[in-house]
């Protein structure tokens, strides 16, 4: 099994465009405001003209936690592993794992960049590694 | 403003323990009938409830009503976000109480972890509850509280998502992981000291020391097992009367100086989206808190503060004002909060060493504590604050 976002009219975007390897975040044309997760409106002038921008998959990590206790028996085989806040080089942050390095040489601040991994035919999440 | 015009009339609360015998209803009425002996009330007397929201609370007001046979309420009504709701039952009681809405409110939460539910398994008793099996089909996390941007990636319980406060805050504030486990070690100790003394406590038997604190297994960097809550089952519940039918019952009343909540962008549990993830309490909720009641931080002789996990329990120092932002892990690591310093924290063992109830066994800790009948009795205490996570909170004095 896995375990796997549900779509949402307002969320299927994100998914969809994750699928094809671009990581988008919502955008707002009138007020040049981005942010993360979807809203149905521009949280700054409540504009409904709202779309998505695809960003660079540059950021930096804001905050992370290796998690040595599964708290779902999916995670069980997978620990330790890396949960982390990245913060986009465009200025939302999101949540996402971290790979591509051990998980103690993970800091707060490490330039990071985005890359997929489908989990399911539908589903590709985007994760991120060292740069 | 609610200033000492309601009062904590009456305290109960059940056994807490991994497993009881009890459902949550069971729990809930024996903690309800339980704090309206304490106040020499019946149930038909109560005419007012507030609880913890749905999917919290999962006794509802026509349940007890049934239970009680209590004739009629004219008032009640619920607060959401689970912890977050402790402050607020409180604020609408007692300003349902003020304005003459209801004369008797009773404010209660009964938790049954062990038959489904539990904070800390994400997989007991949600839509996966079977277990694992090959056949297991795809959970599919829908999309509310954003939840199914966060799960997927195994951010699923408060103690993942505090120790990505606490990682943070240690960046912030250019803490070693040493400073860290100082502090939070301090916390946890110090917490299972005072349940060490308190009959009530699950942990009352379980001494820990700094051994077998920092030998403990981390669950989530930086978060070690002892850093975390209590999972149980239990209830606690508290009626709330004016002050004047308070004093006609007993001699010795608990006032209710102020209560707030708060909401704002993010700032919710598993809030993970705040500009500043660490703000625990907004700084204007604090100030309202303590303005509404008139007092200063100076005042409070004894504080229950949430602890989901002990970093909470550092966190709330800073966000409340008791102690400079940045300072809380050195505040603890060289004054702390046991019998003898100057603020006393969690004096019944708190979520960590007491039991876990959503904060209420915090509240029915301060009210002891202002009676003069703690086990762990601050000398003299007049004034307590009970801490919530996100602008939750109340003063109390007697």
């Amino acid at each position: 099994m896995a375990i796997i976002p549900g779509y949402s009219e307002l969320t299927a975007p994100y998914w969809e465009h994750a699928r094809a390897g671009r990581l988008v975040v919502q955008h707002c044309a009138g007020c040049d405001r981005s942010w993360h997760p979807p809203l149905p409106a521009c949280p700054g002038c409540q504009s409904a003209d709202t779309g998505w921008r695809e960003v660079s998959g540059d950021g930096t990590v804001y905050s992370y936690t290796v998690v040595t206790h599964p708290t779902h028996f999916e995670f069980a085989d997978r620990v330790p592993y890396v949960v982390a806040i990245v913060e986009l080089a465009e200025g939302p942050r999101l949540v996402t794992g971290i790979t591509g390095c051990a998980p103690r040489e993970v800091r707060v601040g490490m330039p990071v960049r985005a890359y997929f991994r489908p989990v399911t035919d539908d589903i590709t999440l985007p994760y991120f590694e060292p740069r | 403003m609610i200033r000492r015009r309601v009062a904590v009339t009456g305290i109960g609360q059940t056994e807490f323990a991994k497993a009881l015998p009890g459902t949550a209803w069971q729990l809930a009425l024996e903690a309800v009938n339980a704090a309206l002996a304490d106040a020499g009330l019946e149930p038909a007397d109560v005419d007012g409830m507030c609880r913890f929201a749905p999917p919290f609370e999962q006794v509802s007001e026509p349940m007890l009503v049934r239970a009680l046979g209590i004739r009629e309420l004219a008032f009640f009504a619920e607060a959401p976000l689970g912890g977050e709701a402790l402050g607020a039952v409180i604020a609408h009681a007692s300003a349902a109480i003020a304005c003459g809405l209801a004369s008797v409110v009773v404010c209660y939460r009964a938790i049954s972890q062990s038959r489904g539910g539990r904070f800390g398994r994400a997989d007991r008793g949600g839509p996966s509850a079977t277990g694992p099996d090959d056949a297991t089909p795809d959970l599919v996390v829908p999309e509310d509280d954003n939840r199914s941007f966060a799960w997927p990636y195994g951010l699923m319980s408060p103690g993942q998502l505090f120790a990505l406060w606490a990682t943070r805050y240690m960046a912030v504030h250019g803490l070693t992981d040493e400073d860290l486990a100082q502090a939070l070690g301090t916390v946890a100790i110090t917490q299972r000291g005072y349940a060490n003394r308190n009959p009530a406590a699950m942990m009352r038997d379980r001494k820990l020391d700094w051994e077998s604190y920092r030998a403990a297994r981390m669950i989530a960097t930086p978060l070690r097992l002892f850093d975390l809550c209590l999972e149980n089952d239990g209830a606690c519940a508290v009626v709330l009367t004016s002050a004047e039918v308070a004093a006609s019952l007993r001699a010795d009343p608990v006032y209710v100086l102020s209560a707030t909540q708060s909401l704002s962008p993010y700032r919710e549990p598993m809030g993970i989206y705040t500009d500043d993830l660490i703000e625990l309490f907004p700084p204007a909720a604090a100030d309202r808190l303590f303005g509404q009641a008139g007092v200063s931080r100076g005042d409070v002789d004894v504080a229950e503060l949430y602890d989901a996990t002990s970093f909470m329990t550092l966190k709330s120092l800073e966000s409340y004002g008791f102690v400079p932002d940045g300072r809380g892990w050195r505040y603890l690591t060289e004054t702390g909060i046991g019998p003898d310093s100057p603020l006393p924290v969690n004096t019944h063992g708190g979520h960590l060493s007491e039991g876990y109830l959503h904060g209420m066994n915090g509240l029915t800790e301060a009210v002891r504590q202002l009676r003069g009948t703690a086990c762990n009795q601050v000398a003299g205490a007049e004034m307590a604050l009970v801490g919530a996570p996100s602008g939750s909170a109340m003063i109390l004095a007697r």
